[in-house]
């Protein structure tokens, strides 16, 4: 079955080797958007439904942890797991993220499996409660 | 905190970043300002401020010719094929991710918030002016240097 993924990072360069990442990862990625914030996001989910998010946290207009409340606030948006990608490696900010609802927790730099790994268990997550 | 163990969290810093994301190899490392070889070069200089405890400042130079190498690396293309403008933000990205990666090896246990990376116009090899800690690593097609200035805790 297709994957389909929305990334969401300020840094084309980021999402560009996010996808490449997921490309060579084996998963099966079918459609792969692509937003700059998490405003944009969120108009692109309005239209577009999509298996998991990647998102960054340090972004203009609206970041990572307000992208995760609207996120958690929406009947239908709020099941899609989202998978938090950042330099920030503290605890209490990667604490923070998964009380807002996201499945896990990537930092930067990560090796092409960690991504992999952490995607398919954010996934496992959502399938275990279906 | 010791200026060997800033060294060492730098050069653990930069071999992750560069060997994970980047595919790229650290052929020699060392503290201090770069060699003077390829001075003059057109080169990427990227800063950035982080705040908390402690605040300061963070700079990574690479010349122009292995900023396409890197850039080539990290986002799978031949390096004829990247532009300047995505040559910079590559660098940029390799920043933010090794002052991350820095400080959390120096304070794993403390907060930071750090700024988007800029672009300045400052030579390679050249690091922060005053207090501060240099670095430059030899990755074969270049050298690049990254600087570190601790200021006051906030």
């Amino acid at each position: 079955m297709e994957l389909h993924v929305l990334i969401v990072d300020d840094s084309p360069a980021m999402r560009s080797f996010i996808r490449r990442v997921l490309d060579l990862s084996g998963l099966e990625v079918g459609r792969c958007l692509e937003a700059s914030n998490g405003e944009e996001a969120l108009r692109l989910l309005e239209n577009n439904w999509v298996d998991a998010v990647l998102t960054d946290i340090n972004m203009p207009q609206m970041d990572g942890e307000e992208f995760l409340r609207r996120l958690a606030e929406h009947q239908v948006l709020r099941l899609i797991p989202v998978l938090v990608v950042s330099t920030d490696r503290t605890e209490s900010r990667i604490q923070k993220m998964l009380t807002l609802g996201a499945k896990g927790y990537v930092t930067k730099p990560f090796a092409p499996e960690t991504l992999r790994d952490e995607l398919e268990h954010s996934l496992g997550v959502v399938h275990g409660t279906e | 905190m010791e200026p060997n163990e800033i060294q060492a969290a730098l050069a653990a810093a930069v071999e992750e970043v560069l060997e994970t994301m980047y595919f790229s190899t650290v052929l020699a490392s060392a503290d201090g300002a770069a060699p003077s070889e390829g001075g003059g070069a057109p080169a990427i200089t990227v800063k950035l401020r982080f705040e908390g405890s402690p605040s300061g400042g963070f700079r990574v130079s690479v010349p122009l010719t292995l900023a396409r190498v890197v850039s080539a690396g990290f986002l799978g293309r031949e390096e004829a094929e990247v532009s300047d403008s995505q040559a910079e933000e590559v660098v940029g990205e390799l920043a933010n991710m090794i002052c991350g990666s820095v400080l959390s090896r120096l304070q794993s246990d403390a907060t930071f918030q750090i700024t988007h990376p800029e672009l300045t116009p400052t030579e390679p090899g050249v690091g922060f002016e005053g207090a501060g800690a240099n670095r430059w690593f030899d990755l074969g097609d270049g050298i690049l240097t990254v600087s570190l200035e601790l200021g006051q805790t906030v």
